[in-house]
């Protein structure tokens, strides 16, 4: 947990001292949804908090993970070096004219206006039109890394669609479908294919690339390649409504071997329940709105309004990397996720305890 | 260097008092056709939207001063930093720079009466009042545009913003560019046809280069986005298909749309500064400009390069590579006029002998600013990088400093330097010094950080961010910038308020400043100029022996034209003197066809068609009886 | 100096005419008209833009097997808009030589024209409404909105006229004079555009 998560509580906010993975024992369906509803602002404010710290999901562009990258940030410190010898040479001027504010006329050249206005020119023509010819050659023609890969020149091809305010992830060629939570063979080139269904998103994971824009009736590609094994945050970049904000994303690098035995998991049907609680959390899923928006491959649950449920538990995060994947958020999350995501499409459920807590196991079962 | 007046001139000073003098009191500023009255309007109508775009800033930082903040929800957030974008373009930075600077200013530095159609600048005033309050009573509803400023679709479509949200934004942009449309054809008409004789165009001064440039950019740029706009309200209202995939429509049209205007807009924003600040810096270094030829051609090439940039906002939407690398290099040419003029400001303060006072401080604050955010600005020429930092914090750092610290400094430092000429007053140097350095340093700190936090990954217009992120000690040093940075505003404000009761009698012209608008009185009168004046170069102030020229004339009762609200105009190259008009006096119409014009966008906005064509119809009237009465009744 | 005329002061034919044969360089009202029509033709790139990048982007066009509008009508009908820029070029001369009857009767005559021409377009939009509609697809936004945006600038020109036609029979000024000039000024223009728009119009039918 990174240390500025610690104390994020705002005035007036009282919070659960237990943490947020602490059980609730739930006394029936008001004092659920009454602890649910203290449980999912101590999850809200604190579980924000470990996502920063814990292992990886780091955003930042000047961390590259790959050629596309690594090249992107180089251009930019070289951008930064020259910019920064126009800039302090401006101000040195600047400076100068101030320590010769006395004294009319240039240093050696004098009152030649000849030679002050063939300065403007060297210095406001020549000179940025070479260093822009360079720019150009270098930055527009050079780089080519950053490109959309051809359809087919990648071993594997992945297909990301925006939603308000989630992320849908497909593997074609397989029944493979997730939310969220981006899986890639580490070391691979992999062509992403970017698409929505409603507005305008834009994907981006600066470690590994560009960002690329999700636009209606116009599919782009876009290279995915991480260099080594880790996790790589990502964010939707294009104002896409009220939730922006938190439609975040994670790309997982893997090893070859775990990426196809998890792709493998993430094609199969659900885990049938195992325990008569987990049974009964099934049923309170089917019988509840829950069905009606979200899709549980192996069960009549084939809702497409919200994410893919199937292997919900394999995820490390809920509400697309707004808060970690653990009892205590899942619980508040279910119960009060308006409270979490303001104006998100998933309304808050008033359970009985015991149903609530069926649904909770049923959900952490689907591995 | 000033006239003065000697006692032959009396009866020719009164009888134009008498002929130009308009009604006093409220009736007289509601009818009023003065170009500085009208300017005034616009001035500080738009600082009262500048106070409003400020609030909403402050709203937006505080927000964002700490991770998981909780002072406004998402909704809110939306509709303030919408808001606060909206505000700051179409009724703050324009309004004030043309509206209240131009409107002003360069009748007086040209030597003219009036703007060339009074009546229609007054039209000008009165929607851009109306179209302000038009949008902001969508905020006091409680449904202010929340789609960013750019306002993509789908995201305003119906579908998704099912709200009244959109068409307050549709509407009353619509409206606010009729006002911008005919404001900029005022401009150019003067500029082109109502010069002193003798102000050909190589002696006109280059603050009126910069506003004829933005004029004519206006003219081009509001059409492409008034029809983006009417596309999108027929969407919305009537169910068309222009953005709409489904039915053969194309989003990316709207953006296309919306950035044919959207960058040549960037220079209209930016040139009146540069057109203040080659006013100012000439007066307070003492010499001429360096390379005044260059620095004109420069002003005029931004606003016309401007118009071949759009796609390098669109370098992430997947437009094909050809097009992308085209734009690039139309975007990097457009760099070199802007280099050669901030090369040609800095070689002159270098060259001449500048005195450090308080506007000359606010240009030089502009000249760092605009060099960070143009050099920012190159950056997103090069296409991988524009990939990577559009949509973070990287982009919202680079236009704030090229449109708060590049043109709102200038705008600042011209509220100083005009003051006098204004009202008479001398404002407190000190004060002003202090109030820039607060706003200098508050800017940094505000928008600075927000390069390192874009490069930290964050993105553009999130109403909170997560801790953990490396964003949250940056995001503090910004909010606490913003709270510096209104506290230098502020101070402004006080200074100038102080001033305008306090202030030591100024002069007519205080800073022997070369432009003509410093040959009159402080204020000026009604008239402008007792005589019509001679000019034979740029820096007419400082020709002596014109202005003896127009004590002479004035004395022997020449080129007075005091026979009705009379005006010469001259031939557009060379200003030759053409004729004489007789400039209208004032009329109610002009807000009464306001009036009529805000009748029928509200009755749009309540889908009362039938109603508002009832409207228009009145204001079709209330034109005809406008345009019954002729100059030479009046 | 110059011989400078006090052009308000012309309120008669012969002033009138005196004043327009002195003037060295276009008057403001001209300006004023001519960058009126610089931004209105801005308008209309932006809508005969948009009419074809949407037809690039459609496979089919008309899409939704809408007829492909047929040709003699809008033809003979621009035909009859662009022969009413006749009328208004003589109206202009008339009152540039300080003649008012013949002024106002060409300008009636080229009111009546336009008039026609108007009545018998919107009729045709309306039957073109009844047959496909406003809210079918991309095709019949622009196809009305470009139609609809053309025939209300022919109003706004027939109310122009309207406004002259009441003023002139009081005599001739140099602001009326003026006030022809510009109003022939902004026919010719939109007699351009009646012309640009109905070759878009009839694209799909070339």
């Amino acid at each position: 947990m990174n240390a500025e998560g610690t104390d994020t509580r705002g005035p007036g906010e009282r919070t659960d001292t237990r943490g947020p993975g602490g059980r609730t024992d739930a006394r029936g369906p008001r004092r659920g949804r009454r602890i649910g509803y203290r449980m999912a602002t101590a999850c809200a404010l604190a579980g924000a908090g470990l996502l920063g710290g814990c292992g990886g999901g780091g955003q930042s562009t000047l961390h590259p993970h790959s050629g596309p990258a690594h090249d992107i940030r180089t251009l930019w410190w070289w951008m930064l070096a020259v910019a920064g010898v126009v800039f302090l040479g401006a101000v040195g001027l600047l400076l100068l004219a101030w320590m010769r504010r006395r004294r009319p006329g240039l240093p050696l050249l004098g009152e030649d206006e000849g030679a002050t206005v063939g300065l403007v020119v060297v210095f406001g023509f020549v000179i940025p039109a070479l260093v822009l010819v360079a720019l150009f050659v270098v930055s527009d023609l050079g780089i080519r890394t950053t490109e959309a890969p051809a359809a087919g020149s990648t071993p594997l091809t992945v297909e990301v669609t925006g939603h308000q305010w989630f992320w849908e992830i497909r593997y074609p060629g397989t029944q493979a479908v997730t939310a969220n939570e981006l899986h890639i063979p580490v070391r691979t080139r992999v062509n992403v294919i970017t698409k929505t269904a409603d507005v305008i998103h834009s994907f981006w994971v600066p470690e590994l690339n560009r960002k690329q824009d999700m636009v209606p009736g116009l599919p782009n590609r876009l290279l995915l390649y991480a260099d080594k094994p880790g996790v790589y945050g990502g964010q939707c970049a294009e104002f896409c409504g009220a939730q922006h904000t938190h439609m975040g994303l994670l790309v997982f690098a893997d090893p070859p071997q775990r990426f196809r035995s998890w792709l493998a998991n993430m094609g199969a049907a659900r885990v049938a329940p195992g325990t008569p609680t987990e049974r009964r959390g099934e049923a309170v899923f089917q019988a509840s709105q829950c069905a009606s928006c979200h899709t549980i491959r192996g069960t009549p649950a084939r809702g497409v309004i919200g994410p893919d449920l199937t292997h919900l538990a394999t995820r490390s995060t809920l509400a697309a990397r707004t808060i970690p994947n653990r009892p205590g958020y899942l619980g508040g999350w279910v119960l009060d996720p308006q409270h979490i995501k303001p104006e998100s499409k998933m309304p808050g459920f008033n359970l009985s305890g015991p149903d609530f807590q069926a649904l909770l196991a049923y959900l952490r079962s689907l591995r | 260097m000033a006239i003065a007046h000697p006692p032959a001139a009396e009866p020719h000073l009164e009888r134009l008092e008498r002929i130009w003098e308009e009604r006093p009191g409220l009736l007289g500023w509601l009818t009023t056709v003065d170009h500085k009255r009208i300017g005034l309007l616009y001035f500080f109508t738009a600082l009262a939207f500048f106070a409003a775009g400020g609030v909403e800033a402050l709203m937006i930082r505080t927000q964002l001063l700490a991770p998981n903040n909780g002072v406004v929800g998402p909704g809110t957030f939306d509709q303030v930093m919408t808001m606060h974008g909206i505000t700051m373009i179409f009724l703050f930075v324009i309004p004030m720079a043309t509206g209240a600077f131009g409107n002003y200013l360069v009748p007086l530095m040209i030597g003219a009466r009036d703007m060339a159609f009074p009546r229609l600048n007054a039209l000008s005033y009165w929607i851009f009042l109306a179209s302000g309050l038009l949008i902001y009573a969508g905020v006091f509803i409680g449904y202010a545009p929340n789609a960013g400023w750019f306002d993509y679709v789908p995201l305003a479509s119906k579908q998704f913003s099912p709200g009244p949200n959109i068409d307050f934004y549709c509407l009353g942009l619509i409206f606010n560019g009729i006002s911008t449309t005919a404001a900029a054809i005022n401009f150019i008409v003067t500029i082109f046809k109502l010069r002193a004789p003798g102000m050909s165009l190589n002696r006109l001064p280059l603050l009126c280069y910069a506003f004829l440039a933005v004029s004519l950019a206006l003219v081009f740029a509001l059409p492409p986005l008034n029809a983006a706009l009417i596309f999108l309200e027929l969407d919305r209202s009537l169910g068309m298909h222009f953005f709409d995939l489904v039915h053969g429509g194309d989003p990316v049209l709207w953006q296309h749309l919306f950035w044919i205007f959207g960058h040549p807009e960037v220079y209209i924003i930016i040139l009146p500064a540069f057109g203040i600040a080659t006013s100012i810096i000439p007066t307070f270094v003492r010499r001429r400009m360096v390379a005044y030829a260059l620095v004109a051609l420069a002003e005029v090439l931004v606003a016309f390069i401007g118009f071949g940039v759009w796609a390098h906002h669109m370098f992430s939407v997947g437009l094909a590579t050809i097009t992308t690398v085209a734009f690039a290099a139309a975007s990097l040419v457009i760099v070199i006029p802007s280099g050669i003029q901030l090369f040609a400001w800095i070689m002159t303060i270098l060259t001449g002998r500048p005195q450090f006072r308080t506007p000359l401080l606010w240009i030089v604050g502009f000249i760092v600013f605009f060099l960070l955010g143009g050099l920012s600005g190159v950056a997103f020429a090069a296409i991988p990088f524009d990939q990577q930092l559009t949509d973070t914090y990287f982009v919202v750092a680079h236009f704030h400093f090229v449109i708060f610290g590049a043109a709102v400094f200038p705008i600042l430092g011209g509220m100083y330097f005009w003051f006098p000429k204004v009202t008479g007053r001398m404002y407190h140097e000190r004060l002003g010094q202090a109030s820039f350095w607060l706003t200098f340093t508050g800017t940094g700190l505000t928008f600075f950080p927000m390069h390192i936090v874009g490069l930290l990954g964050m993105p553009r217009r999130q109403y909170t961010y997560a801790p953990g992120m490396g964003w949250t000690g940056l995001n503090l040093i910004e909010s606490i910038g913003a709270y510096v940075l209104a506290a230098g505003l502020a101070l402004v404000v006080v200074n100038l308020v102080v001033s305008l009761f306090r202030g030591a009698p100024a002069g007519d012209n205080p800073f022997a400043a070369p432009t003509l608008e410093w040959s009159t009185s402080s204020p000026p009168p009604p008239y402008n100029f007792p005589v019509i004046p001679r000019v034979s170069s740029p820096y007419p102030m400082w020709d002596v022996d014109d202005r003896l020229v127009d004590v002479r004339q004035l004395t022997e009762g020449e080129m007075v034209l005091e026979e009705g609200h009379e005006t010469p105009t001259t031939s557009v190259l060379d200003a030759d003197w053409d004729e004489v008009l007789d400039m209208p006096s004032e009329s109610p119409w002009p807000l009464a066809v306001a009036a009529a014009l805000t009748a029928v966008f509200v009755m749009l906005l309540t889908k009362q068609v039938i109603v508002a064509a009832t409207f228009a119809a009145v204001g079709a009237l209330v034109v005809a009886r406008w345009h019954a009465q002729e100059p030479q009744q009046a | 100096m110059n011989e400078v005329t006090r052009s308000a002061r012309a309120t008669s034919g012969e002033a009138v005419a005196r004043v327009a044969r002195l003037r060295r360089s276009q008057p403001i009202g001209w300006w004023g008209m001519a960058l009126f029509i610089a931004t209105e033709a801005a308008l209309f790139g932006t809508l005969l833009s948009t009419y074809y990048y949407l037809r690039l982007k459609s496979p089919v066009w008309p899409p939704d097997h809408i007829p492909a509008p047929s040709m003699a009508l809008p033809l003979a009908l621009t035909g009859v808009l662009v022969a009413s820029a006749l009328p208004m070029a003589l109206a202009n001369r008339a009152a540039q030589a300080g003649r008012a009857a013949p002024a106002w009767w060409a300008l009636a005559v080229a009111l009546g024209i336009q008039c026609a021409y108007l009545a018998l377009q919107l009729h045709s939009f309306s039957s073109d409404l009844d047959k496909f509609g406003l809210h079918r697809d991309a095709y019949t936004s622009i196809y009305f909105t470009l139609l609809g945006a053309h025939h209300l600038h022919v109003l706004i020109g027939i109310l122009l006229d309207g406004w002259l036609l009441a003023r002139l029979p009081s005599g001739l000024t140099n602001y009326r004079a003026l006030a022809v000039r510009v109003t022939a000024l902004y026919w010719y223009f939109v007699s351009v555009l009646g012309t640009l728009v109905v070759v878009t119009q009839l694209a799909p039918s070339w």
